[in-house]
């Protein structure tokens, strides 16, 4: 088991080199394997560790993430495969840490993905499944950037099949 | 959709440095948009309206929610998912498609590629829902526009929906047994998951969505659209399985109510099955409100209800007092009426309480079960428990019988109950295991108990013999079995004792239930006796008929017993028929009461059959190592100290009185071994405790050993029986054979006599000796044996004649008689059936022909010494020579016949 004691030092795309505690750091699993598969003492770790998918804007706010759940319970694979299943409610902290510009949402999530975080990257989606809720779909385009691909016969044969999903 | 594919591997690759990959990776500039694989999990927070708006977005949203796993995860999660038929479904599917593949690519091999294409590109599902047209589906999202907050109370968000600007057309809603059973007609099909949960949502929405929304649970719209409590029950169990499958924000909530709501009707029907329950209303109210519950979700709280209310749970300990099988002053006596009492009224109680149940309950519902369950742990257990703290280490006796007959008592009250329909096999099967569970703590201790017992019994039983035997004066005195056909009398006695081992032990009195195995354990029997009395190494054709005697067996053995008994009084000092006949009644009586044990599969079963084993091989042990061997050296003994010199008081029987108990010895062991093998058959065998053919089995080893160690004391035995029956003859001839027999007037008293041709006193007194002994143990041991050891025999008197004549001085006179003693002892021969020793004899007889020619033919005389071929080579010239030398007149014709002989040899030179 890797130790959850000392620090660390993560380096972002950007060069930019922060110093964070170990168990914090843990609750990315990547950095977690990492640590088991090489034993906590190794040299390997006197060095920054590169996360070249990560900007340090970013990184700054996932570690504050992470600072703030460092003692949340590691949700264990079955458990997992449940929670998925049903979504519970975002907490109050996760809903103002998440209030973010649309760019550094995502960036979170891609962060949260590249780095196995998941529980963020679950708080991530959720925000962003809100974000979609009762919108229609062209503005669920405008949202994501999408270009509406459909031809207008496809589109009102999709809007016939799935009348029945329509909440009346 | 794993998609969480870790780059990790790759910091293992090298150690030397672990971010060596990382850092040459490259850095993609990280656009906001969401790869396809966190979009998708996006999608799983969404709503399925929500959903279908995201499908609209572009192609490859749309293909993405329209991922046939997303929705097979809905019908999964509501139960409506099959997996086995779906996966049967595309098995076929594919066959199909393989089918016409194969059919196409040989009709025209040039448009395999097309073929092949075709039916993927074909495979797009389409549902159109048929239902009413609703044109204002962008005015209907234009509207919802405004409503896209941010809170995060789903339920909220769904109270906030305006009121449809088209409320579904009332037929829809209306459309009641659709909706009903809607989720019962869900199919499992890959490829069209989407369909049949968009047909459930369809007709369940409206309801859920009204439902979580009423503020009071009476107020929801199922309730008015469905009156009756069956078909509320059932939506109701509809809709908390729908709930199951809304993974979006808020459902945790929304779950709550629908549970909130379904216990508040649970409530209101439990209280109405509660007062039918009081009132004892079972074919109305029960019945009614029971079918509710167990269609809403399962009805435990009618079982449950049910099952606090039951007569027999409540009432069952008071059926029978467990201290009422017992004596109150003696220990040792357990009355098994007062359990089968106990058992009987248990059984009526539990079988009205299973009626009651079959008529209130629908057959889905497992309430038969825990009631037996309870009945077993809550009256059942405590009841032995009790029984059995009383009779252990107080008195042994007792315990055994009571834990077997209580057993057997169990085993037939559970054959005895009734049977809920739809619950045949679980019910058998829980009834074995409430048996199991019951009498576990109590088996082993019981088996063991039962084998001590046994044991400590048998030990007793013999050395109680055999103390009372020493105290006896052990003289043996002789008791000639004359005119005693033993063969009938020991097939008679064996007849009886098949008998009384058929029948059952009477431990337990009848019970009023029937007993099915009762007829066909009679036919097994018949087979047996069939299969036996054909059997061909029974070489005494004997045809018993099965007389249906009235009388009870056991005494009919006993009064045999008797008879027998009183007919081996000469070896009573030795060993005991009686003693054997009881050990094998009580390993009977154990062998049969662990049996019980053996015929219910579980724990015990192979327990059980163990014991029964040990107990016939104790059996064997006890009666073979303890009691006849010693009886068998003891009488070898005897035999060997016989001297025929020494007995003064002959008596009038021509017999040896050591060899003939010796011989009774060998009667009645072979009797007792007969018993053993009927008894191993009947009991071990046609009980199917013991396989018989597993030769390796040690019972089959014990057994065999037993009848080894038989055998072989027997053939010791009959060796020295050979030697004192020999010892007898050389006594007789030695003391009786009067001079004057052979040589009439040798004496010089009766000269002129008329010349006697009836055998002498001495060869009637021999041959009467030797055949009264042969005679005894005809068909008691192995013919083998009995060959060998009347060849022996034979052989023997053979000799000892020989030596006798030797001895004698015959005249030609006397010849006459000699030769009719010769021919005496030549048809006794006969009668053994034995050619070798027959050649004997014959050559004996022509021999005793030597002394007839008269002196005066001397050439004769020699021609008749030296012919070899007359002896059948049995003498030889010279012992001929020596026997003609015992004739009276020998020295007046020796010269003669030298003369010829050896003249005549010369001439021949």
């Amino acid at each position: 088991m890797a130790e959850k004691t000392g620090t660390l030092k993560l380096q972002s795309s950007d060069k930019v080199e922060t110093v964070v505690d170990r168990e914090v750091a843990m609750r990315s699993v990547l950095i977690k394997n990492m640590f088991e598969d090489l034993g906590s003492d190794s040299d390997d770790f006197t060095n920054a560790i590169p996360l070249p998918n990560v900007n340090d804007s970013v990184l700054k706010k996932v570690i504050e993430w992470c600072t703030y759940h460092r003692n949340d319970p590691p949700s264990s694979a079955d458990e997992d495969a449940d929670s998925r299943k049903k979504s519970t409610d975002i907490s109050e902290w996760d809903q103002k840490f998440m209030q973010v510009d649309q760019e550094m949402l995502f960036e979170i999530i891609l962060a949260a993905n590249y780095l196995d975080i998941k529980p963020l990257l679950d708080v991530g989606c959720k925000t962003v499944a809100n974000m979609i809720k009762g919108k229609s779909p062209e503005e669920i385009r405008k949202t994501f950037n999408i270009q509406n691909d459909f031809t207008p016969e496809e589109e009102d044969q999709i809007r016939r099949e799935n009348e029945w999903a329509e909440d009346r | 959709m794993s998609n969480y594919k870790r780059t990790a591997s790759a910091t293992r690759a090298s150690t030397t440095n672990v971010f060596s990959s990382l850092k040459e990776a490259k850095i993609i500039n990280s656009k906001p948009v969401l790869p396809a694989e966190i979009l998708s999990l996006v999608l799983d927070h969404l709503s399925v309206s929500d959903l279908i708006h995201c499908a609209l977005v572009s192609q490859r949203m749309r293909e993405m929610v329209y991922d046939d796993t997303r929705w097979v995860r809905k019908l999964q999660a509501m139960g409506c998912w099959n997996e086995a038929s779906a996966r049967a479904r595309a098995e076929e599917q594919r066959k199909k498609k393989m089918d016409i593949l194969h059919e196409v690519t040989e009709d025209r091999p040039g448009s395999t590629l097309m073929a092949q294409n075709a039916p993927k590109s074909g495979h797009t599902p389409s549902i159109i829902l048929s239902g009413p047209n609703s044109k204002s589906n962008s005015e209907h999202s234009t509207e919802e526009l405004g409503n896209t907050s941010n809170s995060i109370d789903g339920f909220d968000q769904i109270s906030l929906t305006p009121a449809t600007p088209n409320p579904p057309s009332p037929a829809k809603v209306l459309d009641g047994d659709s909706a009903l059973y809607v989720m019962e007609h869900a199919r499992s099909i890959r490829g069209y998951a989407r369909g049949e949960y968009a047909r459930i949502y369809a007709a369940l929405r409206p309801y859920y969505k009204d439902a979580v929304r009423s503020k009071h649970p009476s107020n929801a719209k199922i309730f008015r659209v469905y009156r009756d409590p069956i078909q509320q029950a059932q939506i109701l169990n509809q809709l908390i399985r729908f709930t199951r499958s809304d993974f979006t924000q808020g459902s945790i909530q929304r779950e709550k109510r629908m549970s909130f709501m379904i216990s508040a009707f649970e409530d209101a029907v439990a209280k109405e099955f509660e007062q039918g329950l009081q009132i004892g209303d079972v074919d109305g109210r029960m019945r009614k409100y029971a079918h509710v519950l167990v269609t809403l979700n399962g009805g435990q709280r009618a079982i449950d209800r049910f099952l606090a209310e039951s007569a027999v749970l409540k009432d069952g300990t008071q059926l029978g007092d467990p201290m009422d099988c017992f004596h109150p002053n003696n220990a040792d006596v357990f009355f098994p009426e007062e359990s089968h009492g106990f058992f009987g009224h248990l059984s009526a109680a539990c079988n009205s309480e299973l009626d009651v149940i079959g008529r209130v309950f629908p057959s889905s519902a497992n309430v038969a079960i825990p009631l037996l369950i309870r009945v077993g742990d809550e009256i059942i257990s405590p009841y032995l428990n009790q029984v059995i703290d009383h009779v252990r280490g107080r008195s042994t006796e007792a315990h055994i019988k009571a834990v077997a007959g209580i057993y057997e008592q169990a085993l037939q009250f559970f054959r005895s109950l009734n049977v809920v329909p739809g619950w045949e096999a679980a019910q058998a099967d829980t009834l074995d295991d409430i048996l199991i569970a019951t009498f576990s703590p109590h088996v082993k201790p019981y088996l063991q108990e039962e084998i001590e017992s046994f044991k400590r019994r048998s030990e007793a039983e013999v050395t109680g013999w055999e103390r009372q035997l020493s105290s006896q004066d052990a003289s043996l005195e002789s008791f000639y079995m004359a005119g005693i056909n033993r063969q009938a009398d020991k097939r008679d006695f064996l007849s009886s004792f098949r008998k009384v081992v058929m029948a059952p032990v009477n431990a337990l009195p009848a019970f009023p239930f029937a007993v099915k195995a009762k007829p066909s354990e009679t036919l097994e029997i018949k087979n047996q006796h069939d299969s036996r009395s054909a059997s061909p190494n029974r070489s005494t054709s004997q045809t018993r008929t099965p007389s249906p005697l009235p009388e009870p067996p056991t005494t009919e053995l006993a009064a045999k017993a008797a008879i027998m008994k009183s007919r081996l009084e000469g070896i009573k000092g030795l060993f005991s028929l009686e003693v054997a006949l009881n050990l094998v009644s009580m390993a009977k009586t154990s062998i049969e009461r662990m049996a019980v044990f053996a015929s219910v599969k579980g724990d015990f079963d192979k327990d059980a059959r163990d014991q029964c084993e040990a107990i016939f091989m104790m059996l064997l042990k006890t009666l073979g190592n303890r009691h006849i061997r010693l009886g068998f050296d003891q009488a070898v003994e005897h035999l060997s100290k016989y001297n025929p010199r020494a007995v003064t008081d002959r008596g009038d029987a021509p017999i040896v009185a050591p060899l003939v108990v010796f011989l009774e010895l060998v009667n009645v062991g072979d009797l007792i071994q007969q018993m053993l093998d009927v008894f191993y058959e009947q009991e071990l065998c046609a009980a199917k405790l013991i396989d018989k053919s597993d030769f390796l089995s040690p019972t089959v080893k014990a057994k065999r050993q037993f009848e080894q160690m038989l055998d072989e004391r027997v053939a010791a035995g009959l060796n020295k029986g050979i030697e004192v029956l020999m010892a007898e003859v050389e006594y007789i001839c030695a003391t009786t054979q009067n001079v004057e027999d052979y040589n009439p007037g040798a004496t010089g008293i009766a000269i002129g006599k008329l010349i006697d041709t009836t055998p002498t006193n001495t060869s009637i007194w021999v041959v009467e000796v030797v055949s009264a002994h042969t005679k005894m143990i005809q068909g008691t041991t192995d013919k083998n044996m009995l060959d060998v050891f009347n060849q022996e025999v034979g052989l023997r008197l053979f000799h000892a004649l020989c030596k006798h004549l030797k001895r004698q001085r015959i005249s030609v006179a006397g010849s006459i008689r000699l030769i009719s003693d010769i021919n005496l002892y030549f048809s006794f021969i006969e009668t053994l059936k034995n050619k070798d020793l027959l050649q004997y004899f014959k050559a004996l007889r022509e021999l005793s022909q030597i002394y007839l020619v008269s002196p005066n033919d001397a050439k004769e005389l020699a021609a008749l010494i030296a012919d070899n071929d007359r002896y059948l080579d049995i003498f030889r010239a010279e012992e001929v020579y020596e026997f003609a030398e015992r004739r009276a007149d020998w020295y007046q014709v020796k010269g003669r016949v030298e003369k010829a002989m050896y003249g005549y040899g010369c001439l021949v030179m």
